[in-house]
């Protein structure tokens, strides 16, 4: 029986090959839009957490508000102690992240400033690789680099000053002097016009703060540790006011781009396997209806109807599974390619605006949902058969030979 | 009581039914017998039921009213399954025209009830040569139907008939394609295979030069039997 179903699958060559091509190349096209979905995904996710918010952050227990964090941690430091001996931790740092006003003589700009550990933030995130002009934070507490943006907008230089104003820890308005050492440029509208980064000491004197912090920032060995980390460090750190959080639930944007854009990808995924089985329907149901007197010859001679379902069966298993390993050689080339040489996307221009997103992404395989399109396009290609199979099964033999 | 016939048709009467058409009767209470060894005609003009009661006593359609009986058991109204099981064993069929499997050479064709008999691949490939061979075609085993002449494809129909020893082979009209001399060296070979080889034919036609090499013709008239 399987010879015939081969030879019948190669006798309408053109016919197979067209069907085993649209199986291909829908499943190609499946798994380049999951590739580049679930790329952007990862570097939507690397550049969030390598630019602001680390892997997991320590913060004031009655935070409510992650991302604005309005309360301190009075005592950082038995919680720096619990970190530094943290399997899996590979950096961390203290932080004061406050909104505030950056003035110059020539105007002033609302900003977020980031009171950092110079030398610690450095090995957490990648703020100071993207410096075009000066030099790091370092040398002194009063030093500020800043966005282009920003120091375009005060008309400013390095080696001027600025004045930074917030609110202190006292309710009062605090306000000092930084100079400006460095500039930077992300690309990121958001980061080259609203952050301005100084040390956490000068940090610590505008706002009257102390030792105090409002986070404490950071960065794992593996991304995947995240969950397991965070539930090790909140059991050690259970009896202190302080809550240990994941980028995820400080970043709640990120996770609503994602689901919104796994739901764009399960739409055209339907679109597509409707397709596909509607190209191999249409197919199976020609050859059937082309065939009907054959199918009787083979019922004359002895052929039970059954015997004859499951040639059809065959016939489209094999068109499916050539279908799908065609479909699968193809996506793995398409994705190596752009995973060598780039994909321009568009959609990076647009995340650039919130963080220093790249303009060209390089796919990668994201086998955990390839193999449930494989699946699906090869169960497809055979639920496809089942009404024509059916049909064939229950032909009565003698309509089945008139049938010309 | 004597033996029973090898073919035993009682009372047969066939009513197609079509969908949004009149009733269509197509026979009427037709009995009639076959005894092994026959070399037997059915004749009749075009209409008359021929096809029918071949279909019928074939099992590949089942009566309105009447039965079939095989040495006495009887094997119309079988479910489907059973009744091709039937006919795998027991029958073999040549059709007017179409009649191979066209993605499968000549010797494939020849073959293929003992594939579905499930016959080991050397022994029936030797059997299907063989008969081939009794046809006449043994030197284009290897040929695919298309580039067969209609004769050609007659005579592979019938290796593929005899190919699994049946106790009859119902042919209906397997001459009405071929042109009157290919018709009359194809019944040669069915008649050398009844004389030499005792195979059973019953065939239909509506062609007096074939019907005149019938040893018994039974005529058909608007779905009725002539008396003799
Ligand atoms: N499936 C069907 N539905 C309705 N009527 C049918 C059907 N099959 C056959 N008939 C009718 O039954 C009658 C007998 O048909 P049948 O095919 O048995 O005749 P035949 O003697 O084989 O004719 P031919 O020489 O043309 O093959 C005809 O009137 C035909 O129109
Ligand atoms: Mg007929």
């Amino acid at each position: 029986m399987l010879r015939l179903a081969w030879r019948n699958v190669c006798r309408n060559l053109r016919r197979s090959l067209i069907t085993v091509a649209s199986m291909a190349c829908g499943l190609a096209a499946i798994m380049f839009g999951q590739s580049m979905i679930k790329s952007v995904q990862r570097q939507l996710i690397e550049k969030a957490t390598s630019s602001i918010t680390g892997h997991l952050q320590v913060q004031n227990r009655s935070i409510k508000e992650y991302k604005f964090p309005d309360k301190y941690i009075d005592d950082p430091a038995p919680v720096e102690a619990v970190l530094a001996r943290q399997a899996g931790v590979r950096a961390f740092g203290k932080r004061i992240n406050v909104t505030g006003l950056v003035s110059s003589p020539a105007g002033s700009v609302g900003a977020m400033i980031c009171a950092v550990e110079p030398e610690k933030e450095k090995e957490i995130t990648t703020i100071s690789s993207y410096l075009t002009q000066g030099r790091y934070l370092g040398t002194s507490d009063h030093e500020a680099v800043m966005g282009d943006k920003i120091a375009q907008r005060l008309d400013l230089r390095l080696g001027e000053k600025v004045v930074l104003m917030a609110q202190a820890d006292d309710g009062s308005m605090g306000a000092e002097a930084f100079r400006v050492v460095g500039i930077y440029h992300t690309g990121s509208t958001t980061f080259d016009g609203q952050f301005i980064y100084v040390p956490l000491a000068g940090g610590q004197a505008l706002l009257a703060t102390g030792r105090k912090v409002n986070q404490i920032v950071v960065r794992l060995d593996d991304i995947g540790l995240a969950e397991r980390t965070r539930q090790e460090l909140m059991e050690k750190l259970g009896n202190r006011p302080v809550q240990v959080l994941r980028w995820l639930d400080i970043d709640h944007e990120i996770v609503a781009i994602q689901t919104f854009q796994n739901a764009i990808l399960d739409i055209v995924l339907l679109i597509v396997f409707a397709i596909v089985a509607l190209g191999v329907l249409n197919t199976l149901l020609m050859s059937l209806f082309e065939r009907v007197r054959e199918f009787g010859v083979l019922m004359a001679i002895g052929a039970r109807p059954r015997w004859v379902m499951k040639l059809v069966l065959a016939e489209s298993v094999i068109l499916g599974f050539v279908g799908t390993l065609l479909g699968l050689a193809l996506g793995c080339t398409l994705i190596t390619y752009y995973g060598k040489a780039g994909l321009h996307l568009a959609v990076g221009d647009a995340l650039s605006y919130f963080l220093p997103f790249p303009k060209v992404i390089y796919l990668r395989f994201a086998w955990m949902s390839h193999w449930r399109a494989l699946l699906a396009v090869l169960v497809v290609s055979i639920l496809a058969a089942l009404p024509p199979a059916l049909r064939a099964c229950r032909l009565n033999p003698s309509e089945a030979l008139r049938h010309v | 009581m004597s033996k029973a016939p090898l073919i035993s048709a009682r009372h047969i009467s066939k009513t197609y039914t079509a969908k949004g058409a009149a009733k269509v009767t197509a026979l009427t209470s037709v009995s009639l017998d076959f005894a092994a060894g026959e070399f037997s005609a059915i004749a009749g003009p075009s209409g008359s039921g021929k096809s029918t009661l071949l279909n019928i006593i074939g099992t590949l359609d089942a009566p309105t009213s009447g039965e079939v009986l095989y040495e006495g058991r009887k094997v119309s109204g079988l479910p489907p399954e059973e009744a091709a099981d039937f006919r795998l064993r027991a029958l073999g069929f040549i059709f007017q025209a179409y009649n191979l499997i066209p993605v499968l050479t000549a010797v494939e064709n020849a073959e293929y009830p003992l594939v579905l008999q499930g016959v080991p691949a050397a022994e029936r490939r030797a059997r299907a040569l063989e008969v081939l061979g009794w046809v006449g075609m043994e030197s284009m085993a290897d040929r695919r139907p298309n580039l067969l002449s209609g004769g050609q494809q007659q005579r592979v129909a019938v290796a593929r008939s005899i190919v699994h020893r049946p106790m009859v082979v119902l042919a209906d009209e397997p001459t009405a394609n071929l042109d009157s001399k290919t018709a009359a060296s194809l019944l040669d070979v069915m008649e050398s295979l009844n004389k030499e080889r005792a195979v059973t034919f019953v065939f239909s036609s509506h062609d007096p030069a074939v019907l005149s090499r019938a040893r018994r013709v039974l005529h058909l008239h608007d779905g009725k039997l002539a008396p003799a």
